[in-house]
């Protein structure tokens, strides 16, 4: 191509308005370099096009030159966006940490870690030390329990109305004994069912008065968890005798059980 | 009122070649109006805008010594790079499409008041503009104020793709003559 042909052929004007293709471009930029004309051709071109966007000109706001003069004097060119930089929308704020506080950070850090761990470690000494005390507790109650009912049992026995009557065992089971403290002033009674057999699973012991020959209830012998311990029972004014039979658990209205021991008073 | 200077291209060049701010803040003013004129036809939001052509500038600032004298004007190559950026901001996701749908005919009518070169005869140049015909202004805007490339200034004006040179030849010629009465 010729220098008149390049100028007419429209690409230069392509150039100038920045639509040529790569291959293009690299071809124009080495007629321009090779042939003064075309320079000048281009230059022409370059001029008309700059007037005719400056009669075209619309005014930006002010704050946009010195939002650019500032950022590049603050060397900060950034691609922020002029609006989102004032409303404070960017993230993009870098803010510098003195190394001071950097090293009092991790400081702080270690020393949460390390009383995490001692609290973790005082929280499970607290926690076995928590379940030792309500153990001793427990037990110390059970202790008074069973010291008070040690107690009344001894009241009960050295209380100077009462009467003590033993039950023997009956030829079935010899080796079996009761004790009754039959409280004169009162008619309370009391048993003391320590030397009756083991009772087994399903039945309970229940105590009769014999009155005018015929069995009335007594009172079931409590017998749970295997403590045999000194019991009231129910008060009789008077009493011919007295009985035990071993009965279904909660009792019978009339004695049909096995007899264990008896007394006559 | 401070010392108004004025700088040749060539001082221009040189001076923001070495990162002059002074010879940048000349840069702006008298090029601002021109490039924001033109991100303006194609953004029509003023802020969205402005975000272009703070970013534009930041660009050419950063990026001074990528221009090349022997490849082109100064005004052409802070276009290209303005023009870019607007039509990368028009084609992002985020960007939502407000700019109007304007036919090349009102581009030109839509002609602000506003222009800040002093030394810039605008009314003077827009005078001279009215005597290009209709279908020369067209093929320019296309280019120029919509950010067309060839095949779309083709498919736009219905002409085969051949002619857009051509046409567009005739078009600059044109604008040149009326520019020089």
């Amino acid at each position: 191509m010729n220098k008149e042909d390049i100028i007419s052929s429209g690409l230069l004007e392509l150039y100038a308005l920045g639509l040529a293709s790569p291959e293009e471009r690299t071809q124009v930029e080495g007629w321009i370099i090779q042939y003064s004309e075309i320079k000048q051709e281009l230059d022409a071109i370059e001029n008309s096009l700059k007037s005719y966007a400056q009669a075209h000109a619309v005014e930006p706001s002010h704050s946009v030159r010195a939002n650019i003069l500032y950022q590049i004097s603050a060397g900060d060119t950034k691609n922020i966006g002029r609006h989102e930089f004032e409303n404070g929308v960017t993230s993009a704020k870098v803010y510098r940490i003195p190394a001071f506080f950097k090293i009092a950070a991790a400081a702080l850090i270690l020393l949460l870690i390390g009383s995490v761990i001692l609290n973790y470690n005082y929280y499970n000494k607290y926690q076995s030390a928590n379940n030792e005390l309500q153990t001793a507790q427990a037990k110390m109650d059970q202790e008074h329990t069973a010291n008070m009912a040690m107690k009344t049992d001894i009241n009960i026995m050295t209380d100077k109305n009462a009467l003590p009557v033993v039950l023997k065992g009956t030829p079935q089971v010899p080796d079996a004994l009761a004790k009754i403290f039959w409280m004169k002033n009162t008619g309370d009674v009391y048993v003391d069912p320590s030397n009756l057999p083991v009772v087994p699973a399903g039945k309970q012991y229940q105590l009769w008065a014999i009155i005018d020959g015929k069995p009335i209830d007594g009172g079931m012998i409590s017998t749970e968890k295997g403590i045999y311990h000194i019991q009231k029972m129910k008060s009789f004014g008077h009493a011919d005798a007295f009985a035990i039979t071993l009965e279904q658990t909660g009792g019978s209205p009339t004695p049909k059980g096995e007899m264990f021991v008896i007394s006559k008073i | 009122m401070p010392e108004i200077k004025k700088y040749s291209e060539d001082e221009l060049v040189y001076l923001l070649k070495n990162k002059d701010q002074s010879a940048f803040a000349y840069l702006y003013d008298n090029y601002s109006g021109a490039l924001f004129g033109i991100i303006s036809k194609m953004i029509e939001n003023k802020e969205q805008a402005e975000d272009v052509l703070q970013e534009a500038f930041i660009k050419i600032w950063n990026n001074f010594s990528a221009y090349d004298s022997a490849k082109g004007r100064l005004f052409t190559w802070m276009l290209n790079i303005t023009r870019n950026l607007t039509i990368d901001t028009i084609r992002s996701k985020d960007y939502k499409k407000q700019s109007k749908i304007r036919n090349s005919e009102n581009s030109v009518d839509n002609i602000s008041d506003n222009t800040n070169a002093a030394s810039f005869d605008a009314l003077g140049v827009r005078k001279h503009l009215t005597l290009l015909k209709n279908d020369q202004k067209q093929i320019i805007d296309l280019a120029y104020f919509e950010g067309l490339t060839q095949d779309e200034i083709s498919k736009q004006l219905a002409i085969p793709l051949g002619t857009v040179k051509t046409k567009m030849r005739t078009a600059i010629l044109e604008l040149r003559k009326v520019l020089q009465k």
